[in-house]
């Protein structure tokens, strides 16, 4: 059975006034006027934080009353900063299992109020427990992976620093971005030390924000064509290879296999980079290139809006922000969005006929690849 | 002259895997069947950095590295000492639910 998105829902990524339920239902209802408030008999929702740091353990009836859907079935998901993706994947199997016909699926978190140390502590919760237990964070063991990944291919710090440059230059046309303005590497090089190699300009940022996609039966321009998940060992010492995210690879293998696809019908991407070179890492995974390529195509402008496979039209996280559980969703909503050709300034240069999106969770333990396009591609 | 230090490492009955005693069964087969064998408590560096921002409850300076000791297991250990390059040799040693590096061995 063939389902595709049929509306999204979107508001501003960055520092917002409004709490969590208020930003959800912000990009929940642009959604839903975007199919003329039909009814939806499903309501999805993912949020990494609404239990621990706002304590809305009843998030989905409250959103439920506040967008007057009521009458729909509910379901909450959890993956840490993969929350989106699996939203989006839940919807579409509840879908898919004929029970409903029409989904709404809202991704939100609210950051901003909290302490840089706080947030820090609780995104450590996705890590294996004697990493906490040895006070890792998130930045902390990116670091090591980008280590192994640059010592691996003979890499200097400066390829991170051009994926952020390209990270910042695709925000810039996305009026929801949370970062507005391009970065010179020069610039990436001198910002604040996190966790060397990686910079403040190389890591994504404390955000608020929702996204909300409408997700239906029947085929159009952003139809599902495949969906794939993949896990790896939790904990960082159980895997071999660090330069390389086994759960990207299952992940992208069982996806193209589920749309009859292989990567060379994939006309653009949107990638899951909290940090950024993590970018490269994803587009060598997905088979977008080789492994040890990915430099090239941010030195040569192959990820560009007009290169050979634009890499995160949207910003990526780097560059739209980084509400964790939402942007997992906002990768799904970015494809459709240039698929149905309302993209508008952050537009792809040529008209896409296959998108991937694809979201990851913690250090990459359990990731999402999402296929969409149109029906028949 | 004092015995070497040596840590505590698994080796699964299944798949001859060797790694890190955790909590779980073999990371690679999922085997139950895995005992321990003491191994040098030398390793390599594979990879280390500062966390400028630690978590809450963390104080500055928390360092990390990646250690690689005997068949190849990795380690993450906390770093006491200075900053070492990759490929430098650390002694790790285990510390409750933690493991501890130090960048100077005792010998």
């Amino acid at each position: 059975m063939s389902c595709h998105i049929s509306s999204v829902g979107m508001g501003r990524f960055g520092k917002r006034p409004e709490g969590l339920i208020e930003l959800a239902a912000e990009a929940a209802n642009l959604a839903l006027e975007g199919v003329g408030r039909k009814t939806v008999d499903l309501l999805v929702v993912g949020s990494m934080f609404a239990q621990g740091l706002h304590g809305r353990e009843a998030l989905l009836p409250r959103l439920a009353g506040r967008l007057g859907v009521e009458s729909a079935s509910g379901l909450r998901v959890d993956s840490s900063s993969g929350t989106g993706g699996m939203a989006f994947h839940t919807a579409v199997l509840a879908l898919e299992s004929g029970r409903f016909e029409r989904a709404l699926v809202v991704a939100v978190e609210k950051m901003t109020d909290r302490s840089t140390a706080e947030i820090t502590r609780d995104l450590a919760a996705s890590l294996h427990s004697s990493e906490v237990a040895a006070g890792a964070t998130m930045p902390g063991l990116a670091s090591i992976v980008v280590q192994r990944y640059l010592q691996k291919f003979g890499l200097t710090t400066e390829v991170c620093d051009l994926a952020t440059v390209h990270a910042r230059s695709m925000a810039a046309a996305n009026p929801n971005a949370h970062f507005q303005k391009s970065v010179t590497a020069a610039e990436v090089a001198a910002s604040r030390p996190v966790a060397l190699p990686l910079r403040l300009l190389h890591c994504s940022a404390i955000s608020d924000g929702a996204t909300a996609v409408v997700v239906e039966r029947g085929t159009g321009p952003a139809t599902v064509l495949g969906l794939g998940q993949g896990f790896d060992a939790l904990r960082l010492v159980d895997r071999e290879d660090l330069s390389s995210f086994v759960a990207t690879r299952l992940a992208a293998r069982r996806a193209y296999e589920a749309a009859r696809l292989t990567r060379k019908e994939i006309d653009f991407v949107e990638v899951h980079d909290a940090f950024s070179p993590f970018g490269m890492i994803h587009i060598e995974d997905l088979g977008i290139c080789g492994p040890g390529e990915s430099p090239m195509w941010f030195e040569k402008g192959w990820a560009a809006r007009d290169g050979r496979v634009p890499v995160n039209p949207s910003g990526g996280v780097v560059g739209r922000g980084h509400p964790v559980a939402a942007s997992g969703l906002a990768e799904v909503a970015e494809v459709a969005l240039q698929l149905r050709g309302e993209a508008g300034q952050h537009a792809i240069a040529k008209s896409p006929r296959v998108g991937l999106a694809h979201a990851m969770s913690g250090i990459a333990s359990h990731n999402f690849v999402t296929i969409l396009g149109r029906s028949g591609s | 002259m004092t015995a070497p230090e040596t840590i505590e490492l698994a080796r699964c009955g299944s798949c001859q895997a060797r790694f890190l005693p955790g909590d779980g069964p073999c990371p690679r087969c999922g085997s139950a069947d895995c005992g321990v064998y003491a191994a040098s408590a030398l390793g390599k560096v594979l990879a280390a950095t500062e966390l400028h921002y630690p978590a809450s409850g963390w104080h500055s300076p928390h360092r990390l590295a990646l250690v690689e000791v005997a068949d190849a297991v990795r380690i993450l250990a906390i770093l006491e000492g200075t900053l070492p390059a990759p490929g430098a040799v650390v002694e790790v040693r285990s510390d409750g639910a933690v493991y501890r590096a130090r960048t100077e061995p005792s010998r």
